[in-house]
């Protein structure tokens, strides 16, 4: 698991980091890695699914938003895009949106969890 | 003697007056006239018939003739001389009082007595056709007929010795009869009549006691039935109200009341999937069945959504589920894993792909669980170290701090009861139409012995303290539990 921090505003730099439209980040965010999800430091379900994907193995990338200067907008965003009101956690899959805990539980027990890990590469038993 | 009107006028109307005396004695003997409508033709039985053949003949003159008259049996009535005229006027009046009614009713009805407890005797059949000729009303018939066939239903049961031998009394009396109107009883006649008649009114006694317990029961129970639901409908309010004396939120509350009924389908279904799985249903009947079952399943699961949203910790502390459920709850609900564990053995035969999916199953479920426990471990954390923290400002920060980290123990709650649906969802797809049902059983009947032997506990304990007899336990053990019992009473 590793966390990206302010540093990566540095990755994009055709684009106007600050003004961005936090949706796009998201998305832009969201398929850099196989794995990303969104989360805050203090959420303890956040920690549940990270805990989770460690122990099927996985290596994901994780955005804490109450680290980020814009993790205000991206919040929201979140929860529009979700339709709930708590934003984090949320999960995307190559690039994907795969949804919060309950969706992610459901997939994984389901049985097609796996399968799409392993489709974007994150798995390789 | 608006009383004694009766026997008089009917009896003078067919004439003689020797009438009289059988009926006075019918009466005087059988004190308890009760109406003979009501005692369905049994109260006319052999006993009294004889006797009423036998005093027929006997003609004691009696100045207890005056005595009130017979009245609980007037339909039963058989004229011992049929050449004298019958006579039933109007219906036979139905248990009323010794006084009052029609006096040509009883009257013609203490005549038919006579001639019917004959002609009964002796050519079961002719009484009827006779009274059917003779009858001047028709419902005073009909009730004659169905006392004449009581009656000889009566006799018939009996037993044959006993009518050979009554038979032969009353003809030997007949013949008697027909030539002399004096007779002589001997003594053992008359103690068999005697005999005959206490037997008969005992059992008649005892029959009547036995109705009205019958009666009295009965009211006992719908009367329960009806507190039963009320009790059951405003049961929970009060159980709200009783539980407001033990802490129970509204919200918990109306779960648990919800919940009972929710355990009530579950029995219902399962009856349901158990003659559906033994009828051999089609497959596609008893698909109908399991998916209905899922959905129940899934009804419980949206309840406690609710139910976490008013009041998680009812949930949570498993205060709605037995406490041997207790034992093994996991964040306010059964453990999937487990459950899967406890089902392994039970589902065969299956295929390898469906043992295959079983286990991954239980291996995706048992992670689930790993990160959800941690997770809750975490925010325990989190809660403990903002409680016992210094208090920055003041302690009111602090709680509302606290607050809001309580607040995330709703999401567990859903979240693993999310978990458990979808374990039985996936339980369904990889089962076969009937491994299914026969699952779903094997799930219910064991959730319910678990709550059996809750109970079963529960009443151990409480039998032990209120006989307060130490020499009916046997095991020291047992003497243990009854300690233990009486510190932890208040619990229960």
């Amino acid at each position: 698991m590793h966390y990206q921090t302010e540093a990566w505003g540095s990755y994009m730099p055709t684009r106007s980091t600050t003004m961005g439209d936090p949706l796009e980040r998201i998305e832009r965010m969201a398929s850099e890695n196989a794995v990303v999800i969104f989360s805050m430091s203090t959420c303890c379900m956040c920690h549940a699914i990270k805990r989770l994907f460690c122990g099927m193995g996985v290596n994901p990338t994780v955005y804490e938003l109450d680290e980020d200067p814009r993790g205000k907008d991206m919040e929201k965003a979140l929860m529009r895009l979700l339709g709930s009101s708590s934003a984090v956690p949320v999960v995307f899959i190559g690039g994907k949106l795969v949804g919060a805990m309950d969706r992610v539980m459901a997939s994984h027990i389901n049985g097609t969890l796996v399968p799409l890990l392993k489709e974007a590469g994150a798995l390789w038993l | 003697m608006a009383s004694h009107r009766v026997g008089e006028t009917g009896l003078s109307d067919s004439g003689p007056s020797n009438h009289h005396v059988p009926y006075s004695l019918f009466h005087g003997i059988n004190a308890p006239s009760t109406s003979f409508i009501n005692q369905e033709g049994s109260a006319f039985d052999f006993g009294e018939l004889e006797e009423a053949i036998v005093l027929q003949g006997v003609k004691i003159r009696n100045d207890e003739a005056k005595a009130p008259l017979f009245t609980g049996r007037p339909a039963a009535t058989l004229e011992m001389f049929p050449s004298w005229p019958t006579r039933f006027q109007t219906t036979p009046r139905v248990g009323s009082s010794k006084s009052g009614g029609e006096s040509t009713d009883s009257g013609s009805a203490v005549n038919t007595l006579s001639s019917k407890a004959d002609q009964a005797q002796l050519e079961p059949e002719s009484p009827i056709s006779k009274k059917a000729s003779s009858s001047d009303h028709q419902a005073f018939d009909q009730k004659h007929l169905k006392l004449q066939q009581q009656q000889i239903h009566q006799e018939m049961a009996t037993g044959p010795s006993h009518n050979q031998s009554s038979v032969k009394a009353p003809q030997e009396k007949r013949k008697g009869a027909g030539s002399t109107s004096e007779k002589q009883l001997d003594a053992k006649t008359l103690r068999r009549l005697a005999q005959n008649r206490e037997a008969a009114r005992k059992s008649r006694l005892r029959k009547k006691a036995y109705v009205q317990q019958l009666e009295s029961s009965r009211i006992k129970l719908t009367q329960l039935e009806q507190d039963l639901q009320r009790a059951r409908a405003q049961g929970l309010f009060l159980g709200g109200c009783v539980g407001a004396g033990s802490n129970l939120s509204p919200g918990a509350a109306i779960f648990d009341m919800e919940y009972a009924r929710w355990l009530e389908d579950d029995h219902r279904l399962m009856s349901e999937l158990r003659t559906g799985l033994h009828a051999h249903l089609s497959d596609g009947d008893l698909r109908l069945i399991i998916d209905g079952y899922v959905s129940h399943y899934d009804e419980i699961f949206q309840l406690k959504v609710v139910a976490a949203k008013s009041d998680v910790f009812h949930l949570y502390t498993g205060m709605w589920i037995t406490p041997a459920e207790r034992c093994f709850m996991w964040i306010g609900g059964f453990r999937p894993s487990e459950l899967i564990k406890m089902l392994i053995g039970q589902l065969d035969p299956l295929t390898e792909q469906q043992v295959i999916g079983i286990y991954n199953l239980q291996h995706t479920s048992t992670q689930a669980e790993e990160a959800l426990s941690q997770g809750l471990e975490q925010l325990q954390q989190a809660l403990v170290d903002t409680i016992a923290g210094v208090p920055i400002v003041d302690g009111m920060q602090q709680m509302a701090v606290a607050l809001s980290k309580l607040a995330n123990l709703e999401g567990f709650v859903r979240q693993a009861d999310n978990l458990r649906q979808q374990t039985l969802h996936q339980l369904r797809r990889i089962l076969t139409v009937r491994q299914a049902a026969r699952c779903f059983l094997v799930i219910g009947e064991y959730y319910g012995r678990l709550r059996a032997l809750s109970s079963l506990w529960a009443s151990r304990p409480r039998e032990s303290m209120m006989s307060e007899d130490n020499s009916c336990q046997t095991t020291t053990e047992l003497q243990i539990v009854q300690q233990h019992s009486q510190n932890h009473f208040s619990s229960y």
